[in-house]
């Protein structure tokens, strides 16, 4: 049953401070979910709230089973997530971090095989970070350890992707690199959940938008089909005084406020 | 290059030089051992090759893979490049099984035992406190580990006062000096099986140890239980350096060393288990051969060590420096 992620009434936070409260929301197969919000508005709780790596209440499903309920190697089958400044100090090659993505796969004895190498190194090829494939990632700038984490978090088997702001340390010709392969990826089925700070790339590539505001779900709607004062007020809830224009299609935010 | 051939190669050039370093162990000794007559089973060289000269280049080999595995396992699961067997309080707690026996008069094969007891017990007491924190994590381990470190030192102060001046505090001070000197058969089949039974762990567990070194949250979504196989993967690396230093005494620097040198080998990418373990072999074993030929009396092999250690992590301390600029 592929219903993609189902979330309902999630509660979740830190040792004595709560952060999302009665969040409900969902992430479809074949589509792209970015949530948006402003600094410390939960973003970042509610997607690791969903992988479960926080205690929380409520109920949070994929394609009907709690993720609560699978064991950790389960998850790791089923949801691949990449957070924030991710990667840690370890001395590996770009192509080394890229096969870890097939860890949750692999036998206790095994090592990735030939046919694992070849999908990491065409993955890094994909987007644009073969060349980083036996260069040791403490010597790649931010923007290109973040490729190969991606090449990493792609190449792992998944239901679920959520990626915690994965464009943040690209440029702009990356980010192109970086939607062609969350499209493809959306493509062949998964279900694609990424917060981002960069509003325009949500509201002209994502399928649906997650607007969040102090813990809150100050929206859940489609971009492309939403009422322009609709899709403006609830950015305005998050953002404050922030315009909407049209733009070959697609919305502009653009900010609203005198200088 | 690609990164498998690299470390092929480097395994190689590493086994030739710990192979090297063993050939030079048993030929250098204040014995000269007369090679042909090894043959004859009455002859006191053969006596000496095999009760004294081999079991000391076997456990050089032996503590030496194990500091230098166990090494780069504290420095990966601790996320710490400078973590080292004493940072959770095994090398302190093994001083004071070691000093305990001393006092108690207590022979060599019981002074390993004790050894080896306050070595674990100082881990596992570490390993319990951090879980009595709610957050679980690196930082929780390494606090409980300064604890019990700090509570084993005051320990060993005490007992060092409690003893005699002329010989138990001169045993305790020689015995956290580290030496492969009094190495015999029944010491080293003493710690071989526990050196033996670590390694096989880490060795089972090389991926999962591997992935505990990223973030705890990116190490859970591939698939790890980090908090048991981290408490796992210490308790095994604790295993191989409770049971090295027991017999040998506390050894500076190579645990910590090891890793260090094997990544500037690699020039990249992982050093791993392996690679580390045979550069700590290697230089344990070398060093032993210096300590023994240095000077007309041997001196303690973690004196050798040190010597060769401190400068090394000036010159890393440099290079780092350099590097960033």
């Amino acid at each position: 049953m592929d219903n993609g992620l189902l979330v309902k009434d999630l509660r979740a936070g830190y040792p004595g401070r709560t952060v999302l409260a009665g969040v409900n929301c969902t992430a479809r197969p074949g589509q792209i979910t970015a949530v948006l919000g402003a600094n410390g508005a939960g973003k970042s709780t509610l997607l690791r709230a969903v992988c479960g790596l926080l205690e929380a209440g409520g109920v949070c499903e994929l394609d009907g089973e709690s993720i609560g309920g699978l064991s950790t190697r389960e998850r790791a089958r089923r949801i691949a997530y990449l957070p924030q400044r991710a990667g840690g100090e370890l001395a590996l090659t770009g192509l080394e971090m890229a096969l870890l993505g097939f860890s949750p796969v692999l036998g206790l004895l095994e090592q990735p095989g030939a046919a694992h190498t070849r999908q990491a190194q065409a993955m890094l090829e994909r987007l644009e970070a073969g060349a980083f494939a036996h260069t040791d990632m403490r010597q790649l700038s931010e923007g290109q350890r973040q490729l190969v984490l991606l090449a990493r978090t792609l190449v792992q088997p998944h239901r679920l992707l959520v990626l915690d702001e994965p464009d943040a340390p690209l440029d702009c010709r990356h980010r192109r690199v970086l939607l062609a392969a969350l499209q493809a990826d959306a493509a062949a089925g998964a279900s694609v959940l990424l917060s981002s700070h960069d509003v325009n790339f949500s509201l002209r590539h994502a399928h649906r938008l997650l607007v969040l505001g102090q813990g809150r779900l100050l929206a859940d709607l489609c971009p492309a089909e939403a009422a322009e004062q609709t899709l403006a007020d609830a950015l305005r809830a998050a953002f404050g005084p922030v315009e909407l224009v049209r733009h070959r299609g697609s919305w502009l935010m653009i900010d609203g406020e005198e200088p | 290059m690609d990164g498998a051939k690299v470390a092929r190669r480097l395994t190689v050039l590493a086994l030739l030089f710990t192979g090297g370093a063993f050939a030079a162990s048993l030929l250098v000794g204040r014995y000269p051992i007369d090679w042909a007559a090894l043959a004859d089973p009455a002859s006191m060289d053969r006596r000496v090759f095999l009760t004294l000269r081999l079991p000391r280049a076997c456990m050089g080999l032996a503590a030496g893979f194990g500091l230098g595995a166990a090494g780069s396992v504290y420095q990966t699961v601790l996320h710490n490049p400078l973590a080292a067997p004493d940072v959770i309080g095994v090398a302190s707690g093994a001083s004071v099984g070691a000093a305990a026996a001393i006092l108690l008069g207590c022979g060599g094969a019981l002074t390993a035992l004790l050894a080896f007891g306050g070595g674990l017990l100082a881990v596992g007491a570490a390993l319990a406190g951090a879980g009595l924190s709610r957050r679980r994590d690196i930082l929780s381990i390494v606090l409980a580990g300064i604890a019990v470190n700090a509570l084993a030192q005051a320990v060993l102060m005490l007992l060092k006062l409690a003893a005699d001046p002329e010989k138990e505090l001169a045993a305790i001070e020689f015995w956290t000096m580290g030496s492969l000197a009094d190495m015999t058969p029944d010491k080293l089949a003493g710690a071989l099986p526990w050196v033996a039974a670590g390694l096989a762990g880490l060795a089972l567990l090389r991926r999962p140890v591997l992935l505990l070194g990223l973030p705890d949250d990116e190490a859970r979504m591939l698939g790890v239980p980090v908090t048991g196989m981290r408490r796992a993967a210490l308790a095994l690396a604790t295993l191989i350096t409770g049971a090295v230093v027991s017999v040998t005494g506390l050894i500076a620097f190579v645990g910590l060393l090891a890793p260090h040198i094997a990544a500037l080998l690699r020039r990249g990418g992982r050093a791993g288990l392996l690679l580390s373990g045979l550069t700590g072999a290697g230089l344990l074993l070398a060093a032993d051969v210096l300590a023994r030929s240095l000077a007309a009396s041997e001196v303690p092999v973690s004196v050798v060590t040190s010597l060769l250690g401190a400068p090394f992590l000036f010159w890393l301390l440099c290079r780092k420096e350099a590097a960033h600029g």
